[in-house]
């Protein structure tokens, strides 16, 4: 049996096409400047009806009910005691989803009714907490110290229950008591017993040849020591503990060769001025390379990437588009191109494999011309976008900077 | 330099600029069209069908994020519109009907167009017999059989494993074999006697 190209098509005659086409066009138009309002499947009526019969089923629910304590599962005082096993596990209290580790053990209580006190024995959990409102907050418990949130994300580590414990927030902020003492910690930061608050930066260790081992690296600094240069608004900030990760030999291999301005990754010392000018401090961030095509003339290699964009797709596409990007910023000089061709990475490769390398170009691109709003836009998007990263906090400097 | 036109032209879309959505119907319109046409055969809807293909695309557009390539992406959306269509009307859809003096067996004769006749009877008997079929199962075999795309191509499209879509198009075709095993005329279009399959091109089918 085969069949392919024995059934013929029956073209459409060109009055039809045009009335088609016609319609498309009007109908793209209209598209384009409102959203699509889905059709209700139910007739009003028949909502209306809906609603009366669940409002009903409410009331005669909370009639049937009422002097009942709170229907929450863990609404009762009494302590409920999570022991995981070899694996991880989840609790969901409601108000609040508790993810433990194995070997963590701990215990939920509501005290007051509205409050949730998670005392720790042992182990790691992550807890991801919602708006709490008016009730009372949520204490996780770890040893001596409390952790005191009002709505987010975050983890404590207690080890073996009779060493440290860590804190990390990755969403909103809560607040560390210890003896007596409180503590602010927000998201991006940690706080560990013994050294107090730390900003925990996320760092992209270096690319392989082959663009294959690619991975990350925390790099802790140290908040307590060092002056809150993150919310002086001026733009001098320490560098002693942002420094780059990995070697320069698998970046060097992406080198399309030289040109006005060094992208390779350089090491900030941290012997060096702890304080250093917010541009300067730009231009030592890691840049990911453009892809090696062997071609040391810029311009042809441009013309490489744009045969690759033009008939690859995927991830090929984005990494040569990142790539022309790149060497018409660095290489060329030619920022106002180089500008456009990130716009259009950013507009289709959204989440792609160069997306925040492209994101951060174009804050290095429009930041190191003028701290302009345009800059400070571009920052903004990377800090939204990239998370916690050393870059990501001279991102947050830059929104700052007037 | 198709995937940065495409790129360029999408934006351009976007921005509702009406040449750019007339360049990209064109661009695309007669390769949804003829995949439509194999899948749901001899259509009195495709008019609406064609348009309401299209439609979605603009409407979607900004959902597509080049990670697929551009007519990809579309052939995607006019399968989504197939499926709605079949899955609307039932199994059953609105191809043109046989006549009971078809069905009755021809004494096959061998001019021209005594063959070209039997080749668009062969094409009626085989879409009344994918009309009994599930929309998936109807999608899977003339996307893979007729159309000509791998299994692996069509199982993305429906939105089906491979191994699923390899499933329904051997299912597909046993039942259309054991239709051909009563159907002389289903039978000769499908396994033509002699070399030459038999022609019918598209002047003559219009």
């Amino acid at each position: 049996m085969k069949l392919v190209g024995r059934i013929p098509v029956e073209p459409l005659d060109d009055e039809r096409l045009t009335n088609i086409e016609r319609r498309i066009v009007t109908g793209a138009s209209e598209a384009s400047v409102m959203r699509p309002v889905r059709e209700s499947r139910i007739p009003m009526v028949l909502g209306f009806a809906i609603i009366a019969v669940v409002v009903m089923c409410a009331g005669l629910a909370g009639w049937r009910l009422r002097g009942a304590d709170a229907p929450a599962a863990l609404a009762q005082e009494v302590p409920l005691q999570i022991q995981t096993a070899d694996h991880r596990s989840t609790l969901d209290i409601g108000d609040a989803r508790i993810e433990s580790t194995p070997s963590t053990v701990y215990t939920v209580t509501r005290p007051g009714g509205d409050g949730v006190l998670v005392a720790m024995t042992r182990g790691k959990v992550e807890l991801e907490v919602g708006k709490r409102g008016k009730r009372a907050p949520l204490v996780v418990r770890a040893g001596d110290t409390d952790v005191v949130v009002v709505g987010t994300h975050f983890t404590v580590d207690f080890g073996d229950g009779t060493g440290d414990v860590d804190v990390r927030v990755t969403e909103g902020v809560v607040r560390v008591v210890r003896h007596h003492q409180e503590t602010r910690v927000a998201e991006g930061q940690a706080w560990k017993t013994q050294r107090g608050l730390i900003a925990i930066a996320v760092e992209v260790v270096e690319l392989g040849p082959d663009r294959g081992h690619s991975g990350s690296d925390t790099v802790e600094i140290d908040l307590s020591k060092a002056p809150d240069v993150l919310h002086d608004r001026v733009a001098k900030i320490p560098d002693s503990r942002i420094a780059s990760a990995g070697s320069n030999a698998g970046t060097a291999s992406h080198q399309v060769g030289p040109g006005p301005e060094d992208v390779r990754p350089r090491r900030l010392d941290s012997t060096s001025d702890p304080r250093l000018d917010l541009k300067t401090l730009i231009r030592t961030q890691l840049v990911l390379p453009a892809l090696d095509v062997k071609e040391p003339d810029p311009t042809k290699a441009i013309s490489i990437y744009r045969n690759t964009a033009a008939f690859q797709k995927g991830d090929e596409a984005s990494l040569a588009i990142y790539s022309m990007a790149v060497v018409q910023a660095l290489k060329l000089g030619r920022t106002g191109d180089a500008e456009q061709t990130l716009e259009l990475y950013v507009r289709r490769f959204k989440g792609g494999p160069e997306y925040l390398a492209a994101l951060w170009l174009r804050v290095r691109i429009t930041c190191l011309r003028d701290f302009d709003n345009v800059c400070r836009q571009a920052a903004y998007t990377y800090l939204h976008e990239a998370g916690d990263t050393p870059t990501s906090r001279i991102a947050e400097r830059i929104t700052m900077s007037r | 330099m198709a995937y940065v036109e495409d790129v360029l032209l999408v934006d351009r879309c976007l921005t509702g600029e009406p040449a750019a959505t007339r360049e990209l119907f064109r661009r695309h319109r007669a390769r949804v069209h003829a995949s439509l046409f194999r899948v749901l055969g001899n259509n009195r809807d495709m008019d609406d069908l064609l348009q309401e293909a299209f439609l979605q695309v603009f409407q979607s557009l900004r959902g597509w994020r080049a990670e697929a390539s551009l007519s990809t992406w579309i052939d995607r959306v006019a399968v989504r519109v197939a499926y709605r269509y079949l899955s609307r009307r039932g199994r059953r859809v609105q191809t043109d009907p046989i006549m009971d003096d078809e069905l009755a067996v021809a004494p096959l004769d061998h001019g021209p167009g005594a063959r070209r006749q039997l080749a668009r009877d062969g094409v009626k008997r085989l879409y009344a017999v994918l009309d009994e079929l599930s929309p998936a199962a109807r999608l899977a075999f003339t996307l893979h059989e007729i159309d000509g795309r791998s299994i692996a191509e069509t199982a993305k499209l429906v939105g089906s494993s491979v191994t699923a879509t390899k499933l329904r198009v051997w299912r597909t075709r046993k039942k259309i074999e054991q239709a051909a095993a009563a159907d002389a005329v289903l039978r000769e279009f499908l396994e033509p006697a002699g070399a030459d399959v038999i022609p019918f091109d598209d002047k003559e089918a219009s």
